[in-house]
């Protein structure tokens, strides 16, 4: 313990060079610029924050509002400037804080658009605010040049080395589950629509595939941070970041962006020698010998320790909260998000809500697309806590339109990773009288 | 260092070369080998069910503009109900391309002109309001007295006022044989180029549209196979709402609208619906040839919920034929048939949306989505 507490003191004060924060300054923040300008030319700023009539909210979070009018274009257009502010170093730490809070606001509008790549972006800008990553070959330095710093403490680099190899690690950790490892599920759903693909489309029938891809991955997300961390493996490991995420790009092009937001941010990795090499390629970079300029300090080391402290645990925590509750995870995705679960399952539903006038007895059948996107009503027909959101808007709906005491009462059927649908939840409860709550929903039938 | 950076170099051209021949490939056939072969699948769509429907159609509308001629000159109930036949077939016949709502047929907006069913987004709970299958009877009228209208007009006037929902009113609706006029028949003549004009595009697209149709094997939205299965699925909600569970009173408390049932003027909405569901199960099935979503299902092993999709077909077809014609009256008269429909149709819904639409992949948005 004592040779632990020993270790840490001494990282405390470990420097390294600058540069594998300048250069991933400048790649996370063009990856971003791209990021913003492709959603918004996709024209989902209007579809999928400014159109919908309703919008599903996290837990505590139900304050959260989008922007009205041109609003939300506004609020794109600032995004857009504020990664070009984080790419290029000008007023940094106002440009890294204003985006972290812009981008995760609009990430908390509507629950039914996430993404753990847009938690990990998240994560990562809240991380950059703290980082001195404009203190070389930035504006800011440019405008005043004492700021200049050629070394920084050692954690600033490995807290996102840290936060990569969380996102890998936990979700090689969610593979190993009977589904992905012995059934080959989802994969052995999806490989058969990837048939038109060149080369490989003949063998996308052959359930071997499906086996092989699903246990490469696997291993794949387990083992990748710890061979990247090695520098005599990391060249043969990047290439398999390569190759594997290229991969995923071409058989699941649905998936965004996510493959180029690991591709790019895996360079991290990367020893300050590369990464120097690299940023000497571009223009007015000056490579100086360690030690002649003096090194970033932070103003309340030991606090700062702390929280850095503070944070590690919390993001080893929150990806197994799931274990607090009972029952199947991927059925009622109770402590499902935020933690790193991707491409893990097929599900779909068909829900079907009526509304119960208590007083008349009065039956509605609702008309989901009349309130809700196809996006929302797709994800919202799988996943409990959206059903209960839904549930208690309809029943203000209903009670805005003169109904006394609606009950809200819903008969979905949920199809999970190739086996047949099932009843979901208990059609005999109303569901307006459920409260939303982080506790286990007992109206959810069990998986068995 | 050099070497690694010439193995990345290596990597990105391999990958940058997958992607592209990725592009080229939706001309190539579907490998069938050790699988199922869905250029077969798709190429039999579009040649025995897709354009042979769309060349039914433009003959139906050709049979249908002599009838109508007839019953122009000379309007009595006889001509009418010789009309009648000739209207029947060609609605019916439209029910038999009604689920290929994709490619030049979602261009031409086939479905808003012809056969508008008011879309599933709106509220069906109060009398007046155009919903479902409503007919603009005001702006019909304004349209025959004044001559000028703009039948391309994207307004749900425009669309309740053409098509199958005006032709039925002004055939068979009230005063369709006393009110006859040149200024009437004038507009009928109107609508009926217009039904021509829009399904003669169609089925010339389709010539040009089937080797991208059939050279397409992806599932994603907006490829071929997604398409027909929103289609299905798509298809069987409008049965479930606007053309049997909403004007049952299923969004409205009770309340029945029976003059919001598909064709109500002439009485065969029943007609109508299970025709659909008929030419459905034919989509689904490739009208049995092997080659069809049904045979897909079974080659990706999952032959029970085949099974059980076509057992429901069967079903709902023929509690859809026990409802009597016309459905404006049974929904009163025989609610609990009607209400026995809709269960079933929301059951087989239930197998397209979940089951089937799981077990092939496809998508139904096109938003980024990591897995759910």
């Amino acid at each position: 313990m004592g040779g632990l507490t020993n270790a840490l003191k001494a990282y405390r004060y470990k420097t390294v060079s600058i540069a594998p924060l300048v250069s991933f300054r400048i790649a996370f923040g063009m990856l971003m610029m791209l990021s913003i300008l492709r959603f918004w030319w996709r024209g989902w700023v209007s579809t999928v924050y400014i159109l919908p009539k309703f919008h599903f909210t996290y837990y505590g979070f139900g304050w959260i509002r989008p922007l009205e009018g041109q609003g939300m274009h506004m609020l794109f257009a600032l995004l857009v400037l504020l990664t070009i502010c984080i790419t290029i170093g000008l007023w940094y730490r106002v440009a890294a804080t204003l985006f972290f809070i812009c981008f995760t606001y609009v990430e908390l509008i509507d629950v039914t658009t996430y993404l753990n790549h847009y938690y990990f972006i998240s994560l990562v800008a809240f991380i950059l605010i703290w980082l001195p990553a404009n203190r070389k070959y930035s504006v800011d330095v440019r405008i005043n040049p004492a700021k200049s710093r050629e070394t920084v403490p050692a954690w600033t680099v490995d807290i996102i080395r840290f936060q990569m190899g969380i996102v890998y690690f936990f979700a090689g950790l969610a593979k190993l589950n009977s589904d992905w490892l012995f059934d080959a599920q989802p994969l052995r759903t999806w490989l058969p629509g990837k048939t038109h693909l060149p080369i490989v489309g003949s063998l996308m029938y052959q359930s071997w595939v499906a086996y092989l891809f699903s246990w490469f991955g696997a291993v794949y997300d387990l083992f990748i941070p710890f061979f990247l961390l090695k520098s005599r493996t990391r060249p043969v490991a990047y290439c398999f970041v390569l190759v594997f995420h290229i991969a995923t790009a071409i058989f699941f092009p649905g998936i965004g962006l996510f493959p180029y937001v690991m591709i790019v941010c895996s360079t991290i990795f990367f020893s300050a020698y590369a990464h120097e090499r690299i940023l000497c390629l571009l223009p007015f970079y000056k490579s100086y010998p360690l030690g002649s300029k003096p090194v970033y300090h932070y103003t309340f080391p030991s606090l700062t320790a702390c929280l850095v402290m503070v944070y590690v645990v919390l993001q080893l925590v929150i990806p197994m909260r799931y274990l607090c509750y009972p029952g199947h995870l991927f059925w009622h995705e109770e402590g499902y998000r935020f933690s790193w679960r991707v491409m893990l399952m097929e599900k779909s539903g068909a829900t079907f809500f009526t509304v119960r006038d208590k007083e008349s007895g009065t039956r509605i059948d609702v008309n989901n697309a009349a309130f809700l996107t196809p996006l929302q009503e797709k994800m919202m027909s799988t996943q409990p806590d959206l059903i209960l959101q839904y549930a208690h808007y309809l029943a203000d709906e209903y009670c805005r339109t003169g109904m006394k005491q609606p009950e809200v009462y819903a008969e979905i059927y949920v199809a999970l990773n190739g086996r047949r649908s099932r009843l979901f939840v208990d059609s005999t409860v109303n569901l307006a009288a459920q409260s939303n709550s982080l506790r286990h929903y007992r109206w959810v039938l069990p998986y068995e | 260092m050099k070497q690694f950076f010439s193995a990345i170099w290596g990597i990105a051209l391999m990958a940058f070369a997958i992607s592209s021949c990725n592009k080229e490939s939706g001309k190539q056939p579907d490998n069938p080998a050790g699988g199922f072969d869905k250029t077969a699948m798709l190429s039999y769509y579009a040649d025995n069910l897709i354009i042979p429907g769309y060349q039914g159609m433009q003959q139906k509308i050709a049979a249908l503009k002599t009838a109508s001629d007839a019953f122009i000159a000379a309007p009595s109930a006889s001509s009418q109900f010789a009309l009648k036949t000739a209207y029947t077939e060609t609605h019916l016949q439209y029910e038999r391309i009604a689920a290929f709502q994709f490619g030049p047929a979602e261009t031409s907006l086939l479905d808003l002109f012809l056969n508008f069913s008011g879309g599933l987004d709106y509220k069906f709970s109060t009398d007046g309001e155009l919903t479902g299958f409503s007919v603009d009877t005001t702006t019909i009228a304004n349209n025959i007295s004044s001559g000028s209208y703009d039948l391309t007009a994207m307004t749900r006037s425009s669309f309740y006022a053409q098509g199958f929902p005006a032709l039925n009113y002004l055939y068979f609706g009230e005063g369709a044989v006393s009110k006859m006029d040149s200024k009437r028949a004038a507009y009928i003549n109107a609508l009926l180029a217009r039904m021509k004009t829009l399904t003669d595009k169609v089925a010339s697209d389709w010539t040009g549209y089937r080797s991208t149709f059939i050279g397409n094997t992806q599932t994603n939205v907006g490829s071929p196979i997604g398409n027909m299965v929103n289609q299905l699925a798509y298809q069987l909600d409008l049965l479930k709402g606007p053309r049997i569970g909403w004007p049952l009173g299923k969004q409205s408390g009770g309340k029945i609208f029976d003059t919001k049932v598909e064709a109500y003027y002439a009485g065969i909405s029943v007609a109508l619906a299970t025709e659909n569901v008929r030419s459905l199960k034919k989509l689904y099935t490739a009208s049995g040839s092997g080659k069809g979503l049904s045979d897909y299902l079974v080659a990706l092993n999952q032959s029970a919920l085949n099974q059980d999709v076509l057992t429901q077909f069967d079903v709902v077809v023929a509690a859809l034929q026990a409802i009597p014609d016309p459905l404006s009256v049974s929904l009163n008269t025989e609610t609990v048939k009607v209400d026995n429909a809709y269960k079933e149709i929301q059951k087989l819904l239930t197998l397209l949306k979940t089951d089937v639409a799981s077990a092939t992949a496809v998508q139904i948005t096109f938003m980024d989505n990591d897995g759910d």
